[in-house]
């Protein structure tokens, strides 16, 4: 997993690429999203068209952050999800909890 | 700079030198006062007398210093087979050094792959400030190629710096450090570190303690070599046991018989991956008319994964035996599973009762892949239910209610069968599952759950890491 981040206008956009697998390459992950979350970013969007596979930890990565951020009194949504991640937020259900579009840009814009 | 401890040939040989030349002059100054020639011959076998006893006192000095460098080896070398701590090896090595090169303080620098940065790993003779002062600057780590030690490391040679205040390389720590020799720590055909020494005087090195000092570093790299290694098994060892009790775990908790339900025919198998998964599947008996049906998969792999869906299993075999509706005994398993586990560890879970009286399933799925009833030409999905157990605090399961017709076969299945894939990438899919359980339709349930995990076998390619594989079937005669 790789990550790179960005701010556009006060919404923070986190880019995920390569496999999300949980363990301990999510550590950095979650690192980085506390110190977005100290620095005092709320509005968060995991830009994830750069994912190529997720299982069932790397479910957990980001069920982690939406608590984490939840839980500081801010917001996670996602933005680009490929094919098969869509498909795994319908089977888990998760699709009714976390709020998903179909661009980074749409994500962003729905925080207005 | 030889030792303080061991025979001083060199000042022995210093002196007999000076006496043949004293001795050599002596006989110049009689010549030409045409002194005795007895005199004179006698003089001059004095002066190559000793001066013959010089070279010799210089060949001893060499040999000793050989010996002395091979009983330090061997006596490092029986300490490295019988001890593992890291630290006190380098110590040992370290201290031993000084019986061949003495010095005022000694450090071992080392890279870390992680940071590609020099890190200090081991010193001796830093005072207190001076080990704060390195730490300062080392904290962050030294880039390769940075000071005399990152210098040593880009171009694996070895240095010798007669007077550091003369070097611009050098990176000044140690307050009364002088003169300074490093040598590339070379593991295989990697450069891991250096190995430096440091004296309080000018001139403290020389190129003669380049030998013995690219000896002592290539001590160095076989016991963080050795060391390593050692670390290795340790860590692959308990991995092993780990695995071993979370496969146990999980076998304990799988049905070892299949009940008898007439007319309903009951069977389930799984088979465990290497590295255990958390895949579950269970009936439980409630009343002699009404059986429960589980299927589950925890996330996450090992012994976590194992633990959690105990826990799974626990909190759902009880609440099925209280009277509850399947939408309060999710909300309680649930409840749970929230309370007692951070939130990225859940489970995927189908639980629904099959009451034979009056052929009705009752189900709610949360969150997992959805079984299907294979009817004549149809498969119905059963996917109505909620959200993945462990994750939220309150989440809602709606139940449906299925009339079952003879001839219907249930299939339960988890990601391991539908997400199997073959050499191409492609996976075994949920369509080809539902191909497979009507190709099978004339067997009894365990026969048909065997040639289907068969199958799924057949299909699967080792190129890719493979899941556990969960399969149970309900047969309605």
């Amino acid at each position: 997993m790789k990550l790179t981040s960005e701010k556009r206008g006060d919404v923070f956009v986190i880019n995920l690429k390569g496999k999300i697998m949980g363990g301990p390459e999510s550590t950095q992950f979650h690192d980085h999203l506390k110190e977005a979350i100290a620095r005092g970013e709320r509005k968060v969007v995991l830009d994830l068209g750069g994912v190529e596979w997720m299982n069932s930890s790397g479910l957990g990565v980001l069920i982690s952050a939406f608590t984490t951020l939840r839980n500081a009194g801010g917001e996670m949504k996602l933005g680009r999800i490929t094919e098969k991640i869509q498909s795994l937020l319908i089977i888990t259900k998760l699709s009714t909890v976390f709020d998903t579009h179909d661009t980074a840009e749409d994500a962003v814009n729905s925080f207005q | 700079m030889t030792t303080s401890s061991a025979p001083d040939f060199r000042e022995i040989a210093r002196h007999l030198t000076e006496l043949g030349h004293l001795a050599e002059q002596t006989a110049q100054h009689l010549r030409k006062g045409q002194g005795d020639p007895q005199q004179l011959q006698l003089f001059l076998d004095v002066s190559r007398e000793a001066l013959k006893g010089a070279a010799l006192l210089d060949l001893l000095r060499e040999a000793d210093r050989e010996r002395q460098e091979n009983e330090t080896f061997l006596r490092i070398g029986m300490q490295l087979s019988s001890t593992l701590d890291i630290d006190e090896l380098l110590q040992t090595i370290i201290e031993s050094l000084r019986d061949v090169v003495d010095y005022d303080a000694a450090g071992i620098f080392l890279v870390n792959r992680e940071t590609n940065q020099i890190e200090a790993d081991f010193l001796i003779g830093y005072e207190k400030a001076d080990r704060r002062k390195l730490r300062e600057k080392f904290e962050e780590g030294v880039p390769i190629g940075a000071g005399l030690v990152g210098w040593v490391v880009q171009n694996g040679e070895a240095v010798v710096v007669p007077d550091v205040h003369g070097d611009s390389r050098y990176i000044p720590a140690r307050e009364a450090t002088r003169s300074e020799i490093a040598v590339p720590i070379i593991s295989g055909d990697e450069m891991v570190g250096s190995l430096n020494l440091e004296s309080d005087e000018v001139d403290g090195f020389t190129n003669e303690d380049l030998e013995p000092l690219r000896t002592f570093a290539s001590l160095v790299a076989v016991t963080l070599d050795r060391a390593h290694f050692h670390r290795e098994m340790i860590i692959k060892k308990r991995m092993e046991e780990e695995l071993s009790v979370a496969r146990r775990i999980q076998l304990s908790f799988l049905p070892t018989s299949m009940p008898r339900f007439t007319p309903y025919d009951l069977a389930g198998l799984n088979f465990p991956t290497l590295e255990v998964g958390g895949d579950y599947y269970d009936f439980i008996r409630i009343t002699d008319g009404d059986i429960g049906v589980a299927i589950g998969d925890v996330a996450g792999k090992g012994i976590g994964a194992a633990l959690l869906m105990a826990s799974f299993r626990a909190s759902l075999r009880l609440e099925s035996q209280s009277n509850y509706a399947i939408s309060t005994i999710l909300q309680k398993v649930n409840r749970f599973l929230y309370e007692t586990n951070p939130p990225e560890q859940f489970v995927t879970a189908f639980y629904g009762v099959i009451d034979r009286r009056n052929n009705i399933l009752t189900y709610s799925n949360a969150g997992h892949n959805p079984p299907f009833i294979v009817r004549n030409n149809e498969a119905i999905p059963l996917d109505t239910g909620g959200l993945i157990l462990g994750s939220f605090p309150y989440p809602e399961y709606e139940e449906a209610r299925v009339n079952l017709q003879s001839g219907d076969i249930l299939a339960f299945y988890t990601d391991g069968v539908t997400e199997a894939r073959n050499a191409d990438g492609e996976e075994f899919g949920t369509e080809r599952l539902v191909e497979r359980v009507r190709a099978y339709r004339e067997l009894g349930a365990m026969d048909m759950v065997r040639r289907i995990c068969r199958d799924v076998h057949h299909f699967q390619s080792d190129k890719f890491s493979q899941d556990d594989l969960t399969l149970s079937i309900v047969k309605c005669q």
